[in-house]
């Protein structure tokens, strides 16, 4: 498999999301973004192709094709996620994760769940809900005392005969007030530390599930924040992640959430290099045959270099996440790779916009003007998913077996 | 060389940090969240004298350097509010410093009576400005301007020349752009709008030049004051926030984010200082050094409040805590005027070619 250019099958991703980015996703973002509000409608309209249990259904409902059996042959699952994050977040990165955040849900039921559990996933998930909206799952992981510092999670699942009494607040979860099924992560057994850290499925309307108030925020505004509160709420035993044994062994507490987390970043870091390309062509636009003083803007090294840089950035953040996908693909160990495609990704999201706004100058300070709202989407990617400063913890371990502090 | 306050300055710093502690921080959010500013604001401020400073007969008097150190106390408080506290001063400093009778009359008498005055840089070249029979008419847009949408003049610079127009003249249109939301923000779009001669303000290149360096100097202040409160804030987080088994801001990667943007928020102050000392003492490089503070000051503010973002965490993120505004409110002040280093550039590549 050649690393640098595309097989059709990634190739066919990539015009098939980048043409949806461009006609369905830029005519709302500005919208969904000042009304804060969801896309439900294109949700709805995506939805034969991008469903929100895409990690349950495997990859045909996108491409048409059905994984090879194989798990030796290499995968594309990895490939096309950071191709198509890449035209998704090219689009509209708030709505990108409204029509993907179901995904952070039904990823560790696809890897942990038994087929009972993955089944009861998919029923929860089916038709849609009271409202007539296309149903959306909520993986509830983070707390407010426990942002980057996940094994610290003060949420704890009481066991009570045939059911877990889970007690705790959520914090920052996408879909948390709208999800019609929650993936909750609960400390079950204090004595056994990280171990212990069990995910539950929950459904909407499950007495003590109490969706919390929904926050205003800097970007990626058309994707839904809220709190969740556990009050006391009963689940059954059936409902708790970490009984199946996958192929890859046994997966059952933090320490495999923490592994899943580590297979997105690769994609987290490819949506925000779709910010970042987003906000380069924006200006490449207004340079080509733009004038300044009576000169063409494309004859000033000013703003020519300014446009090279952004290129060089953008590239680089691409080759770093299609080499880590790359590697995940070819079942290689990339937590490296996957951990500087992240970081590098953000980085370069927020480089871009921010030098394309100043190049801009008052015309973007005009309301709705889309490199403004980039700016803003483009600061989440390096807080959410593991901070610019764990990715670099992390690297900085891989280096010498210890966690500089 | 001395860096000490005199009484006077020392006396109005204070005074103003206490009002930008006590009261523009506690009134910034609801004002950010509402687009629209307190109504105390403008009594608040009247007592304070922050709207008839400029003296009609003595402009030559006014001081750069004790607007600077406010400025620096206003960005401290609210970026989007001290824009409405700072915005008399380019007109009516540029109207009483060239201006003719008839434009003094209409701008004096209006602020005298508690009406506000902005200040608007066509740094887009779009408006067009065509003399007709010893008058001007003018069209094309304006803006965005802020204080634009409540003020009763605006001291337009454009295609060479500096006028004074009525806002009654324009057809203004409202705008809560993403920073500085309290600030009234307004476009206008003028139709052949007529600017009588004698309320052009001028039309020598120095006297536009020597107005934007005021401007420059006053936002580079303020956005040394923005870039010292998201550390503030930052370092009082920090403090606070444990993960991992300790206090972040005991992290050295966060001791160093902090310890650079503070060492920016610095240096982007004194520069600010500097330039407003030289226009105070007329020094031939004052131009160049309010430029350049600019330049610094908005490398500094953009830094200082996306790394305040960074430290905060998903906190940051929301609009519960104070960060995530502050970096709404960083980008407009490398904005306003245009690309502080793209003009920059262009001047001294135009002197290049000359020589």
């Amino acid at each position: 498999m050649d690393l640098f250019h595309d097989n059709p099958l990634l190739a066919g991703v990539r015009q098939m999301l980048g043409s949806f980015a461009l006609r369905s996703m830029r005519p709302i973002a500005a919208r969904h973004d000042r009304e804060e509000s969801m896309p439900w409608a294109l949700m709805k309209e995506a939805s034969p192709f991008l469903s929100q249990t895409a990690a349950l259904d495997g990859r045909k409902k996108l491409t048409g094709l059905e994984d090879d059996p194989d798990p030796k042959k290499p995968r594309t699952a990895a490939r096309i996620a950071v191709v198509g994050s890449e035209e998704l977040g090219y689009g509209c990165a708030g709505i990108a994760l409204a029509l993907a955040g179901s995904g952070l849900a039904a990823s560790p039921v696809a890897r942990m769940g038994t087929d009972e559990q993955r089944a009861e996933f998919k029923k929860l998930m089916s038709g849609l809900d009271d409202q007539g909206r296309v149903k959306v799952a909520a993986m509830a992981l983070s707390e407010p005392a426990t942002g980057s510092d996940i094994s610290g999670l003060k949420t704890i699942a009481i066991p009570d005969g045939d059911h877990y009494v889970i007690r705790g607040s959520k914090q920052w979860i996408t879909n948390g007030l709208s999800a019609a099924v929650y993936v909750v992560w609960a400390q079950a057994d204090p004595a056994a530390g990280r171990a212990g850290v069990r995910g539950f499925i929950v459904a909407r309307g499950t007495p003590g599930l109490v969706p919390g108030r929904k926050e205003t925020k800097l970007g990626i505004r058309a994707s839904e924040t809220a709190q969740v509160h556990f009050e006391d709420c009963r689940v059954h035993k059936d409902m708790m992640l970490g009984q199946a044994t996958s192929a890859e062994g046994a997966a059952t507490g933090l320490s495999d959430t923490k592994k899943m987390l580590d297979s997105t970043r690769p994609a987290v870091g490819s949506q925000a290099v779709g910010i970042a390309r987003a906000a380069y062509e924006f200006l490449l636009d207004r340079v080509r045959g733009g004038s300044l003083h009576g000169t063409p803007m494309a004859s000033h090294q000013h703003i020519m270099f300014e446009l090279a840089e952004m290129q060089m950035e953008i590239t680089a953040s691409r080759m770093l996440a299609h080499r880590a996908a790359w590697l995940a693909d070819h079942h290689q160990d990339n937590v490296a790779e996957a951990s500087m495609a992240k970081a590098h990704g953000a980085r370069t999201a927020q480089l871009v916009t921010t030098r394309a706004m100043v190049l801009l100058g008052e015309e973007a300070l005009e309301p709705d003007h889309p490199v403004e709202k980039w700016y803003r989407d483009a600061k989440i990617y390096d807080i959410f998913e593991g901070t610019g400063q764990i990715q670099r913890r992390i690297l900085a371990r891989l280096l010498t077996g210890q966690n500089p502090t | 060389m001395d860096f000490t306050l005199d009484a006077e300055q020392d006396l109005i710093v204070q005074t103003v940090r206490k009002f930008a502690d006590r009261d523009l921080r506690s009134w910034t959010a609801d004002a950010d969240r509402a687009g629209t500013p307190p109504e105390r604001l403008i009594a608040t401020a009247t007592d304070l004298g922050f709207f008839d400073e400029v003296s009609r007969d003595d402009p030559a008097s006014y001081a750069h350097l004790t607007r600077a150190l406010r400025g620096f106390e206003l960005g401290r408080g609210c970026a989007g509010l001290a824009a409405l506290l700072e915005t008399n001063v380019e007109p009516a400093l540029a109207v009483a410093t060239w201006g003719q009778a008839a434009a003094k009359d209409a701008l004096f008498t209006s602020l005298s009576t508690g009406g506000l005055a902005a200040f608007a840089h066509d740094s887009r070249g779009l408006l067009t400005v065509v003399p007709a029979a010893g008058d001007l008419h003018v069209s094309g847009k304006l803006g965005p301007v802020p204080a634009l949408a409540i003020a009763r003049h605006v001291l337009v610079a454009a295609g060479g020349v500096l006028m004074l127009v009525p806002t009654s003249k324009l057809t203004l249109t409202p705008i809560t752009p993403s920073g500085w939301r309290a600030a009234c923000w307004a476009t206008a779009q003028l139709d052949g709008v007529v600017v009588p001669a004698d309320h052009v303000v001028s039309s020598d290149p120095a006297a536009i030049a020597t107005l934007l360096a005021w401007a420059r100097v006053s936002l580079a202040a303020r956005a040394a004051g923005v870039a010292t409160a998201a550390m503030e804030y930052a370092q009082a987080y920090a403090a606070e926030r444990v993960q991992f088994g300790q206090p972040i801001g005991t992290f050295e990667s966060l001791i160093r984010l902090h310890d650079d943007a503070v060492t920016g928020a610095i240096a982007a102050r004194l520069c600010a200082l500097h330039a407003a000392w030289a226009l105070d003492a007329r020094r031939a490089e004052a131009l160049d050094l309010a430029s350049r503070a600019r330049v610094l000051a908005g490398d500094v503010v953009a830094r200082a409040t996306i790394d305040a973002v960074q430290i905060y965490g998903g906190y940051g993120f929301v609009n519960d805590y104070p960060v995530e505004k502050l970096m709404r409110d960083a980008r407009a002040f490398e904005a306003l005027h245009g690309d502080e280093r793209l003009g920059r550039v262009l001047t001294e590549r135009r002197l290049q070619e000359a020589v």
